[in-house]
């Protein structure tokens, strides 16, 4: 009992931070037909502006405006480099968003250096939110859990119920149609980048201390993300937040079971328990948790192309 | 044509000469940059041929590496005799497998979904292969010792060059072959338009199973001979980083272009190896190239070079000299002050340079980068830079502009 709620507790945080990223992505990808290869070199920035401006500043100033200075550079990338590409083709976008992302790594490696930085929970914030079963919850991890629900909400109310929302929704469907009707759909397009970006950086900020920041967490987790995309549908931010807590919450329970081939089929009485070691049958179920993502979105293509929540393109 | 063979004739006799007269380590970049050749021509096939970019081409390559490995360690102990020279066919046909496999999954989905499948699988690949020791041999990874074989000892990087040579003329002929058939004009019906060939009656699914699976195949070979080479190979094969480079490699070479993409790996692997010591944010570079290339030439060098040849033929080269002769000013400068502010950023936010300011007690002590010492309170590290700005400010538009009005079809 005790590490089923340890697990979920732990899945739901992880997923919220999984939707924060994806949430901009998935919208930019639904108007644009661009996956931004970059999005996750966004939340990579977002972490390490946070460690940096949160040795000068107080946390609560940091995390206000490390994902605004994100949100900049996002919107830049769209209005200068992605525009100016775009007659190309989409196949060019996507490679030079993936040329953005691998400049980003090189340049990070090249300021802070190839290893994990310290970047920690301030010491101000350390403190006990709840108990459950003995085990106690600092309030920052519910934090993150808070903003995210928070994010979601605001997302989609905005979405469903403003005017730019409404255009934004009609930009994803039919962007040719909304610009012909007199909407400004590149100034909706940087918007929308600016905020992905945006969202992306808070999700670094706050998430660079739970998860590690280092050169590499911008990989780690982009293809965690792209399996977000994929699983949740083109486009849809319900489909996003159902994917983000099904990977989180799946992931989460892969790495605490520490069950083995063999020791199923020794509880079944079929052959001895653990006999020898480095065998298939004595692969522990938790070194697959990294792959269970990847495996969720094969599913998921197999039998959903468009994703959970996706419409039939 | 007469002047076509001889390209061809010199070319060859440099790949069989130079090796006889450098060092050992050159010799060792240039197996690397063959390898790496046929592996970006592989590459090329699926993601420039075909038009299907992946993101996981590295897998193969890894494949094909350990099971080459597995193959030479049972030679090794006696269980079985492979010659050396006929190991890559080992990770041909496992490349070719798998190939067959992943290709089945990830062809079901076309565009930027199949190239997130691509990146799907070889992290898959990534994360399990430290795991599954007994086929990867955990972190470590594996090793093993060439045999002699064919009277050729491959003690030394030499006898390795030339059988890595055989087998890089080999695929790249065969790569050439398959594009003359009809299936390769079917590979580039596939990225024109899927659509009309569907119409056509073509099977498109097995169609581009059969790319991918070629394509794998001859990254399958890439990585046994990288496994000859290196005798040893780890999890690390599977990551990212050959994926990313490999894409790189084709495209600032030209993904169009039959010798794009083994070119442009061949020489941007070399030119990593003669900078080795001059830079460490060589990769930075690399990128900046390759973003900057796919924002200007989006055809990579090749498109650059076969423009200027119609130009030629057009009669039309002579009256770009002048203007290429300007442009040179800004071009130079602005890479110089690229180099520059790279160099230095790098220089100055190094650890070295932390813990020398440490040592002088937090004064701001001259760094070395680019081959001397800067000083950070001298005028003279300040100015040149604004200078290589100003001049590149004040010369570029006018450059292009020139350029832009002699290329425009209206001319």
């Amino acid at each position: 009992m005790e590490f089923f709620v340890a697990s979920v507790v732990n899945g739901l945080l992880y997923g919220m931070l999984l939707f924060m990223v994806s949430a901009g992505l998935t919208l930019i990808f639904g108007m644009m037909g661009v996956l931004n290869f970059a999005h996750a070199s966004f939340y990579m920035i977002g972490a390490y502006l946070g460690y940096s401006l949160s040795r000068f500043m107080p946390f609560w100033l940091t995390l206000i405006i490390a994902p605004l200075i994100v949100a900049v550079i996002g919107m830049f990338v769209e209005r200068y480099i992605l525009r100016a590409v775009h007659r190309y083709g989409h196949m060019h976008e996507v490679l030079v968003t993936f040329g953005l992302g691998y400049i980003i790594h090189e340049l990070i490696k090249m300021v802070y250096g190839n290893y994990a930085v310290s970047y920690q929970t301030p010491e101000s914030w350390k403190f006990t939110a709840f108990t459950l079963f003995d085990t106690t919850y600092p309030f920052y991890r519910v934090m993150i859990a808070i903003v995210g629900t928070l994010m979601f909400s605001l997302l989609a109310v905005l979405l469903r119920y403003t005017r730019v929302g409404i255009v934004i929704r009609a930009a994803i469907r039919l962007p040719k149609m909304v610009e012909a009707l007199g909407h400004n759909v590149p100034m909706v397009f940087l918007l929308v980048f600016g905020v992905g970006a945006w969202l992306a950086g808070m999700a670094g900020a706050l998430g660079g201390i739970v998860l590690v920041t280092n050169p590499n967490m911008a990989l780690d987790l982009g293809i965690i993300v792209f399996v977000v995309v994929i699983v949740g549908g083109l486009g849809s931010l319900e489909g996003a937040l159902l994917a983000s807590l099904l990977i989180g919450l799946l992931s989460t329970f892969t790495v605490g079971i520490q069950v083995s081939m063999a020791d199923l089929l020794g509880y079944l009485g079929w052959i001895n328990a653990s006999s020898g070691s480095g065998g298939l049958m004595n692969v522990k179920l938790s070194t697959f948790a990294a792959a269970v993502p990847m495996l969720i979105m094969l599913v998921v293509l197999l039998i959903r192309p468009a994703g959970l929540m996706g419409e039939k393109q | 044509m007469k002047a076509r063979y001889l390209i061809w004739l010199l070319a060859a006799a440099a790949l069989m000469l130079v090796p006889l007269v450098s060092t050992t380590s050159f010799q060792h970049a240039l197996v690397q940059a063959i390898i790496f050749a046929i592996f970006a021509a592989s590459f090329n096939l699926a993601s420039g041929a075909g038009g299907m970019l992946s993101f996981g081409h590295s897998a193969f390559l890894a494949l094909g590496a350990f099971a080459t490995l597995h193959v030479m360690r049972g030679t090794e102990s006696g269980a079985n005799s492979v010659p050396t020279v006929l190991l890559p066919i080992v990770g041909g046909v496992i490349g070719l497998v798998v190939g067959l496999v992943v290709g089945y999954f990830a062809t079901l989905r076309s565009g930027v979904y199949f190239s997130m499948l691509t990146l799907a699988f070889a992290e898959l690949f990534h994360q399990l292969a430290p795991n599954l020791s007994f086929l990867f041999g955990g972190e470590t990874g594996l090793s093993s010792i060439r045999m002699p074989s064919l009277g050729l000892s491959f003690a030394t990087d030499l006898h390795v060059y030339y059988l890595v040579l055989a087998w890089g003329a080999i695929c790249l002929s065969l790569l050439w072959f398959y594009m003359q058939t009809p299936f390769g004009r079917l590979t580039l019906a596939v990225r024109e338009n899927e659509q009309r060939l569907r119409f056509l009656g073509f099977n498109i699914h097995t169609t581009k199973i059969i790319i991918f699976a070629t394509s794998s195949s001859i990254a399958g070979v890439a990585g046994g001979l990288l496994a000859i080479s290196n005798e040893s190979a780890n999890y690390e094969l599977f990551s990212m980083t050959y994926s990313a480079n490999v894409l790189l490699y084709t495209f600032i070479g030209g993904a169009g272009f039959f010798l794009g993409a083994p070119l442009g790996a061949a020489i941007l692997v070399l030119t990593a190896f003669a900078v080795t010591n001059m830079t460490h944010i060589w990769l930075l570079y690399q990128g900046l190239l390759f973003v900057l290339l796919m924002m200007f030439a989006p055809r990579g060098f090749g498109g650059i070079i076969a423009r200027n040849i119609e130009l030629y033929r057009e009669g039309r080269l002579r009256s770009l000299v002048v203007p290429y002769l300007l442009a040179l000013v800004p071009g130079v400068g602005m890479l110089a002050l690229v180099i520059f502010v790279c160099e230095a950023l790098s220089a100055f936010l190094s650890r070295e340079y932390a813990a020398k300011r440490v040592v002088s007690g937090g004064s701001f002590v001259p760094a070395e980068f680019l081959g001397t010492h800067w000083d950070p309170s001298s005028w003279v590290t300040w100015t040149l830079p604004a200078a290589l700005a100003l001049v590149c400010w004040l010369t570029l538009p006018p450059a292009i502009r020139r350029i832009r009005t002699l290329l425009s079809p209206h001319v």
